[in-house]
Order: C-alpha cells, then sequence, then structure tokens
C-alpha cells in the first residue's frame, strides 16, 4: 500500500471516531447537573418564562429527537425520509447550532478563538522543541554528570509543576516586580497593523505578537519540554548503546559524527509520537493558561460554556478539539510512516 | 486595543515617555477644566472581571454589559450618588395616582440619540414593551406593566397590572431609539447600538475589548471628561492586580480578598469601595429533614458563629449584614436593626447540643449543605459542617454545586437534596427586593422561596409572606415600613435564614485617575451629576 492509500484509509478511520466523539459528547452533555435555562434566567423565573426559553432553544424535545437532529446538523451529508417522491431529501453543511450564552452561530464563535489556541499550542511545542532536543541530547552525552543532573532535575521539575502555578510565577516576577512582560492578552502576528494602536508595520505587530506570547509560550511549553527532554535522552542512549553505533566507534567514527548521524536521526521517532500525544495535553493546558493570561482564545470559550450550560457551545468546542486532536494523531502517523522505512502501511510483511 | 501598546511594550523607558507626553499634550491641547476641576481628554482603560456579551438594552440580562451600557444609553431615572433618583431623560419626578398603578412621565425635549434623533415616547412604550412582546430572558423585569399610552410625543404613561411601590427603580431602564433597533435587531445588539447617554459605542471585539467614546454633541448638562473608555475583561485576580501595578489599567473591577493588602500597598494606587446593595445568607430546607423544626434551626446558630466566618472569610470585601436588607436600607427606612442583631447567636456547641437533643435529631444524620461555585459561601458551608461535626455529628459534607446543578437542586425541598444552602441576592434598593422576592409566599416568587419553603408550614412564615405582599402595594411609606418591621421581625424569630453578609463594589484606582465614584447599585459613576472622571498627567 502507498503512502496515499495510507493516508486515505487513516482518514475513513476517522468517520467513526467523529461520530463516537459527537455521540458521547452529546449525552455526556446532557447528563451534566443543571439546567442552562436556569443559569440564563437566574434565580427567579416564573415557569412560563422557563417554557419558552426551553422552546426557544429547541430543549423541549425528547432526547433522541435532539440527538438526531444535532448528528444531521454536525453530518457535513445527511438524508431525510421525505413522504414524496423521491422519499428523501438531502440536508447539506454542518450547522453546530447557536450557542445559547452568546446567541450567535457556535461555528463563527469557534472560528474567532481557535486560531489564538492553535498559535499558542504550536509556539508552545516551538519553544518545548527548540529547547527540549538539545538538552536531551547534551543530557545523553553527558550521562551521569553535573549537565545531565541538572537536565534531570529540570525536566522533572517541569513535569509535577502546574502549569497555572509557572504562569501566575512568570506574571508575579515579569509582569509585577519587573514589569518588562505583558501580563494579559496576545496579539496575532497576522492581525492588521491599522487595527493595533501604535504598530505601524508588519514587523511591530510580530514583535508585539513575540512580546505577548513569551510567558504563555513557556507556561504551557514547559511540561511539552520536560517531557519531550525525557524521552530524548533515553531515546539516544539507547541508540548510543546500538551495536551499529560500537561498531562505529570501533571503526574511529568521530564521536560528533556518530551522534549527529548514527543516533540522533533514529531517536527522533518516539519525539513524534509524543508530540502528536501531547497535543491532547497542550489543548488541555491552554485552557488554564488563556484564564490566567487573559488569552481569549477556545480555553476561555470551553469555560465560559461550561460554566453557564451552553450545551451547542460544549458539544461544538469538543467536537473542535477532537477534531484537531484526531488530525494530530493522523498527522503523527503518516509523518511516523514516511520518516522510518521500517514502518509498514498495512501490507503484510513478505 | 490599548492605546500606545507598542510602545508600553516594546520598550519600557520610551513607554513612560510616551505616556508623558501624551499627558502633557492632551492638558495642553484641551486647556480646559471642566466644572468638577477635572482636565479632559485621555482615555481611561477599566478591567472588568467578565466579558460583556451584548448591548441592547432590550435583551441583556448579564452586569458587564450593563455596566458599559449604562454610558452609551440613559435611562427616564438614574441614581443620585447613593440610592436616590435623579430624573435623566425625564423631567421630572414621574406623577402617579392615588392607586400607584398609573405613571406619567414627561421626556425632556432636548433628549436626542446619538443619530440625532428625537428620544420620544414610542421610544420609551418600546424600549419598556419590547422584552413582553418578544419574550426576552429579562422580561420579568418589566412584567408588572400592563399596557404603555403614548400620551403625546413628549409624555408616556405606564398602566401597571397592580400597584406596584418599588416602580420608579424600574423606569430606571435604558430607552432605545425604536426605529434604529427594529430596523436590524442583531446588529444593534452587537454592531451598532445608539443611545442617548454621553458615550458612544465604538468597537467591540468579544472577550477582548469594547471601546465607547465622548459623543461631542452630547444633550446633557455633563460633558464627560474622558475622550475614551476601553473596557477588558480580565478574569484572573491576580492577573488583574498585575494589570493595575504595571499601569496597563486605570482602574479594576473586583479585587479578590487575598489581594486586597496588595493593593492597598500600591504607591500610586487605591481602593475605592461602597457597600453594594446585596444580601448573602445561609437558608434552611425547611420543607424535609430536621431542619423544618425551628428548634433545630436555632441550634444549628449555635454551632457556629456567623461574625466570625464573615470576618475570616468575606473582610474587607464584604460586611456584616444582620437581616435581609442592606445596610443602605437599613439607613433610609430607619429599621431597628439592633432589636434584629440581638437575634444573632454567638457559637455555644452545649446550647447547640441540647436543642439537637431537645429536638431528637439523631447523632447518625446524614447533613449536606449545598454552596454554589464560590469561595467565599463554600468556606461559610465549611464552617457549619465544622460546627456540626463539633457538636457530635460525624456525617457532614459540603457540596459545591457548578450553578446550573446548584440552581436547580436547591429548589426541591427534597432533604436528600439540601438541608441548607447558601445563596445571595441583588436588587433595587427597595425592601420589596428582598422581602418579596426572597420571604413572600406570592406565586411569582415561589421559584426563589421554594429553597426555603418557609411559608408552607409555618404560620409564621404565612404571615411574613402576607406583610410582605400588602408591603408592596401600599402608597404610604410609614405603613410600608411598619409592615417590613413586622413581617421581618418573624423572619429573624423563624429562622429560614441565617444572615450573613453584603458585598462591596471595590476597584482598584490609579492615582492618575481623578473623580471615580464607586456607587452601590450602578457599580461605578465615570460621568454624572456628581462626578466626571478625568485622567491626570
Amino acid at each position: 500500500m502507498g503512502i496515499g492509500r495510507y493516508t486515505i484509509r487513516r482518514i475513513l478511520q476517522t468517520i467513526p471516531v467523529l461520530v463516537g466523539i459527537v455521540t458521547i459528547t452529546f449525552f455526556l452533555t446532557d447528563a451534566i447537573p443543571g439546567d442552562p435555562v436556569q443559569i440564563m434566567l437566574g434565580p427567579s423565573p416564573s415557569a412560563r418564562d422557563i417554557e419558552l426559553v426551553r422552546a426557544k432553544y429547541g430543549l423541549d424535545k425528547p432526547l433522541w429527537v435532539r440527538y438526531i437532529n444535532y448528528l444531521a446538523d454536525v453530518s457535513p451529508i445527511w438524508l431525510w425520509p421525505k413522504a414524496t417522491f423521491p422519499f428523501v431529501e438531502l440536508q447539506t453543511g454542518v450547522d453546530l447550532g447557536k450557542s445559547i450564552y452568546y446567541s450567535v452561530p457556535v461555528t463563527q464563535k469557534i472560528m474567532e478563538r481557535l486560531p489564538v489556541t492553535l498559535l499558542l499550542v504550536a509556539s508552545a511545542f516551538v519553544f518545548a522543541i527548540v529547547t527540549a532536543i538539545p538538552l536531551g541530547v547534551l543530557s545523553a552525552k553527558r550521562r551521569n554528570k553535573p549537565t545531565d543532573h541538572v537536565a534531570r532535575v529540570v525536566s522533572l521539575i517541569g513535569v509535577s509543576t502546574p502549569s497555572f502555578w509557572i504562569g501566575l510565577m512568570l506574571i508575579i516576577v515579569f509582569a509585577y516586580h519587573l514589569d518588562v512582560l505583558p501580563a494579559t492578552g496576545l496579539i496575532l502576528p497576522w492581525a492588521n497593523p491599522a487595527e493595533v494602536s501604535g504598530a505601524e508595520n508588519r514587523i511591530h505587530i510580530l514583535m508585539l505578537s513575540f512580546i505577548h506570547l513569551i510567558m504563555p509560550t513557556i507556561t504551557l511549553g514547559t511540561l511539552q519540554m520536560a517531557a519531550i527532554t525525557r524521552i530524548e535522552r533515553s531515546s539516544m542512549l539507547e541508540n548510543l548503546s546500538e551495536e551499529y553505533v560500537r561498531l562505529a566507534r570501533a571503526y574511529g567514527v568521530r564521536e560528533r559524527t556518530i551522534l549527529r548521524k548514527h543516533a540522533f536521526r533514529p531517536a527522533q521517532l518516539p519525539i513524534i509520537t509524543i508530540i502528536g500525544l501531547n497535543l491532547t495535553a497542550a489543548l488541555g493546558g491552554s485552557v488554564l493558561t488563556e484564564v490566567v493570561f487573559n488569552i481569549n482564545g477556545m480555553g476561555r470559550l470551553i469555560i465560559t460554556a461550561i460554566n453557564n450550560q451552553d450545551y451547542p457551545l460544549v458539544m461544538g468546542t469538543t467536537i473542535y478539539y477532537g477534531m484537531v486532536f484526531v488530525i494530530g494523531v493522523i498527522v503523527t502517523d503518516i509523518s511516523y510512516a514516511y520518516i522510518d522505512p521500517r514502518v509498514s502501511y498495512g501490507e503484510a510483511e513478505a | 486595543m490599548t492605546k500606545d501598546k507598542f510602545e508600553k511594550l516594546t520598550e519600557i523607558n520610551r513607554r513612560r515617555l510616551m505616556k508623558g507626553i501624551a499627558g502633557v499634550s492632551a492638558a495642553s491641547m484641551a486647556g480646559c477644566i471642566d466644572q468638577f476641576g477635572g482636565s479632559e481628554g485621555g482615555t481611561l482603560n477599566f478591567a472588568q472581571e467578565k466579558s460583556p456579551i451584548e448591548f441592547d438594552p432590550v435583551v441583556l440580562n448579564d452586569v458587564p454589559s450593563a455596566e458599559i451600557c449604562q454610558y452609551v444609553y440613559h435611562g427616564l431615572y438614574e441614581y443620585d450618588d447613593t440610592t436616590g433618583h435623579v430624573p435623566a431623560l425625564a423631567t421630572d419626578m414621574p406623577e402617579v395616582n392615588d392607586a400607584q398603578d398609573e405613571y406619567v412621565v414627561e421626556i425632556d425635549g432636548d433628549a436626542e440619540f446619538h443619530n440625532g434623533e428625537p428620544v420620544t415616547a414610542e421610544d420609551v412604550k418600546h424600549s419598556f414593551m419590547a422584552p413582553l412582546e418578544e419574550e426576552t430572558d429579562n422580561a420579568n423585569e418589566v412584567s408588572m406593566i400592563n399596557s404603555i399610552d403614548v400620551v403625546d410625543e413628549q409624555t408616556v404613561q405606564f398602566n401597571l397590572e397592580y400597584a406596584y411601590a418599588p416602580f420608579t427603580y424600574t423606569l430606571h431602564r435604558n430607552i432605545v431609539p425604536k426605529a434604529a433597533r427594529t430596523d436590524d435587531k442583531e446588529a444593534f445588539n452587537t454592531e451598532n447600538p445608539i443611545g442617548s447617554g454621553p458615550f458612544e459605542f465604538v468597537d467591540w471585539t468579544e472577550g477582548e475589548f469594547v471601546e465607547i467614546e465622548r459623543w461631542d454633541d452630547y444633550w446633557g448638562d455633563t460633558q464627560p471628561n474622558l475622550q475614551t473608555v476601553e473596557f477588558t475583561p480580565v478574569e484572573e485576580g491576580t492577573t488583574r492586580i498585575t494589570t493595575l501595578q504595571n499601569g496597563d489599567n486605570d482602574v479594576i473591577k473586583g479585587i479578590p480578598p487575598d489581594l486586597w493588602s496588595e493593593v492597598e500597598g500600591m504607591d500610586d494606587a487605591s481602593i475605592q469601595q461602597v457597600a453594594g446593595v446585596g444580601y448573602f445568607y445561609l437558608a434552611f430546607n425547611c420543607n424535609d429533614g430536621p431542619t423544618t423544626d425551628p428548634t433545630v434551626r436555632q441550634a444549628i446558630d449555635h454551632v457556629f458563629d456567623m461574625d466570625q466566618a464573615v470576618s475570616n472569610f468575606v473582610e474587607p470585601t464584604g460586611v456584616r449584614q444582620y437581616s435581609p436588607y442592606p445596610q443602605v436600607l437599613i439607613d433610609e427606612w430607619d429599621f431597628p436593626i439592633d432589636e434584629w442583631k440581638s437575634h444573632h447567636n454567638e457559637k455555644d456547641i452545649d446550647k447547640a447540643k441540647q436543642l439537637f437533643d431537645e429536638a431528637g435529631v439523631s447523632m447518625d444524620y446524614d447533613w449536606r449543605i449545598i454552596v454554589p461555585p464560590d469561595d467565599k459561601r463554600e468556606q461559610i458551608g465549611v464552617t457549619v459542617s465544622n460546627g456540626l461535626q463539633e457538636a457530635g455529628f460525624s456525617n457532614t459534607e459540603v457540596q459545591r454545586l457548578d450553578w446550573g446543578a446548584f440552581l436547580s437542586q436547591y429548589i426541591t425541598g427534597n432533604a436528600d437534596d439540601y438541608n441548607m444552602y447558601t445563596l445571595g441576592w441583588s436588587g433595587v434598593p427597595d425592601p420589596d427586593s428582598f422581602a418579596y422576592f426572597l420571604l413572600s409566599r406570592a406565586e411569582d416568587t415561589l421559584a426563589i422561596t421554594n429553597g426555603t419553603y418557609w411559608g408552607e408550614n409555618s404560620d409564621k412564615g404565612v404571615q411574613a409572606s402576607e406583610k410582605f405582599i400588602e408591603a408592596r402595594s401600599s402608597d404610604d411609606f410609614d405603613e410600608r415600613r411598619q409592615l417590613y418591621i413586622e413581617g421581618t421581625n418573624l423572619v429573624m424569630e423563624g429562622k429560614p435564614h441565617i444572615p450573613a453578609y453584603s458585598l462591596k463594589n471595590s476597584f482598584g484606582v490609579r492615582s492618575n485617575v481623578s473623580d471615580f465614584a464607586a456607587h452601590p447599585t450602578d457599580q461605578f459613576h465615570l460621568v454624572s451629576d456628581h462626578n466626571n472622571v478625568s485622567l491626570d498627567e
């Protein structure tokens, strides 16, 4: 099987996964104790007001009817039965419904917020990779020496420290006391300079964006950095102890060449896996990071949705996070298969 | 986006220089001092606790949005520096008939909207009737209105379903231009709100900022000093305080108790505070379980000391309250607070044990206290729970619930769901807001009072309810006062609630901000008949 067919097969496999995500999300959201109408109307609604609002958002219908309707709405293609020929009616397009809290389409709200979170997560991974890989390699190369001990302690602290605490500490030191970094907000690199006061051109915007990203990136990226450092170190140690490396040493190949050519490349395969899997942790971590730094991304949207039991928004955001994760896993699988010639595309080994 | 953001963030020294220059040039360009002594111009950066979500007063139902709308719109009446009424769009106070169910209001002929259209009686009628006709989420705020007659272009008559003494507070509702709103309600709500207030709506990005700008053609007497106000939601307390410290914001709303001293200690910022019009309390399930017995409620009042709990967990962000009425009402209505205060019990575990024994409550009983997602109220719940354990009960549980779950559960009246709960209430500065809605058994209040069900099985509850219902339709102040006192005496004896505290409206204000005024009901005033905020250099 070629990589093209493999990719198509992996994409098709996501359909039942996404249906599963929609189904589980729908029923779990409905099972949350409480009533969005109560939250919306506060502790003083009349029975009539409750009825009216319930009908307005379709919450007065039976659960299974709401489920079928929702499944039809979120499916790109759906066939409804019809009394007249051709007895089915085609419904196309994805509609995640209207947010109860914001009174706007859920998709609109997600499209506003998703780029912010993706930027944050991407920058966190860039930070993590750029710092963790050299640290892991150095740690492996100087095993049981002071550098290794420092790297291990740093990664241990990174793995065990809650990200919101790191964020608050950064704010207290760099924003509150030193006043050198902004405590809140995020400026997108693609923002229009005309809409950002004081920024005259794209360079200004990029600088502002970079400055605003520093603390949130460290907050969100520290856990990833620590995890990758640990994997990189152990993977490098494993590869450095392989027979072909010892053979290379016996042939008198320079240590630097061995490290770069024979150990480093195969040691990166587990890193790709860990990045793919840690995408979920990073998306989850973005919720707290966005709250601490007042960043208007998906994380704060989810918090608002949950606090207000905004069913359509909770389901919409969860489905999007599910999709992002599924896409992340597929990309990981495909890159894994692409990078490592030993990985088969699913054909039986000869 | 905050003004001068690039300068502020890329180069600290340059930022300070730029701010200085901006301040000097703003003052020199304006070159004038207003009637309150403040200089004109500048942008006030204001951090809210939450993001506003809509700007059409017909539909809006949240505090952050209302905080902004009060400067874009006017009501017929507004609050003075405390809780009194002053005409805004109205020329004078309303004419009220003897039966207290017809209010006639004349509109100021000079009043106009930002689009240049005059404010008419039709606009007023639309602003009050649209929530009922469109069945909006806030329609209950005007549900006492039966109809509105447009007497002439500038005169409107409100016909009420029943006599409603606090109706003048309802007349504080913001007025919208009917034609502009009905032309495109969605755009009016989120893109182009048009009011008659001193500031015009400029721009909004949900979750990021709202910008309002001084309306240079404002028809009213007091032109705002501030050129622009930019509201930014900063939800996390520490982050909000940081933005005050580093000057990103000039004013922040909501100071967490644990950071209060931090703000107090700032060299170039101070705290402005005023007691709010609210009431937080511990309530008992009087429908099911041991707390239906007044003796048990007395016993529980003895297992802890509310004075101590409020001192530990609420102050300095709030003050102890000994009745359902906040201090401002105690003062205005001259209520006998000392008498009500005498119902407060100090902690006395022996006395509590004796009362539990008299009531025959088994020491194996499973106590369940539910609290909403709020640290202060949870801590009060935990204090009660600890007190019950001291009294010998081993099975006590405090459950912190999300709002949705809490609001669904606290009205079931089932002892398996709760024996006690903590809740808060805010309203207009009239005793009706607290007595009628929290403690009467009128049909439209059962959704709230069903938390305690006090009055279902208690003579005192029935009598108190009757007095509170009677008080709202009386046109005589003294009679109303007497009814509230008698009803509240019954409440204090019957103890369906243990009054706890009211919160202050507190703000961190940088020293470059002059004449900022915290307000008991409006949260804060930027420009009014008694203040006009300005920015110093």
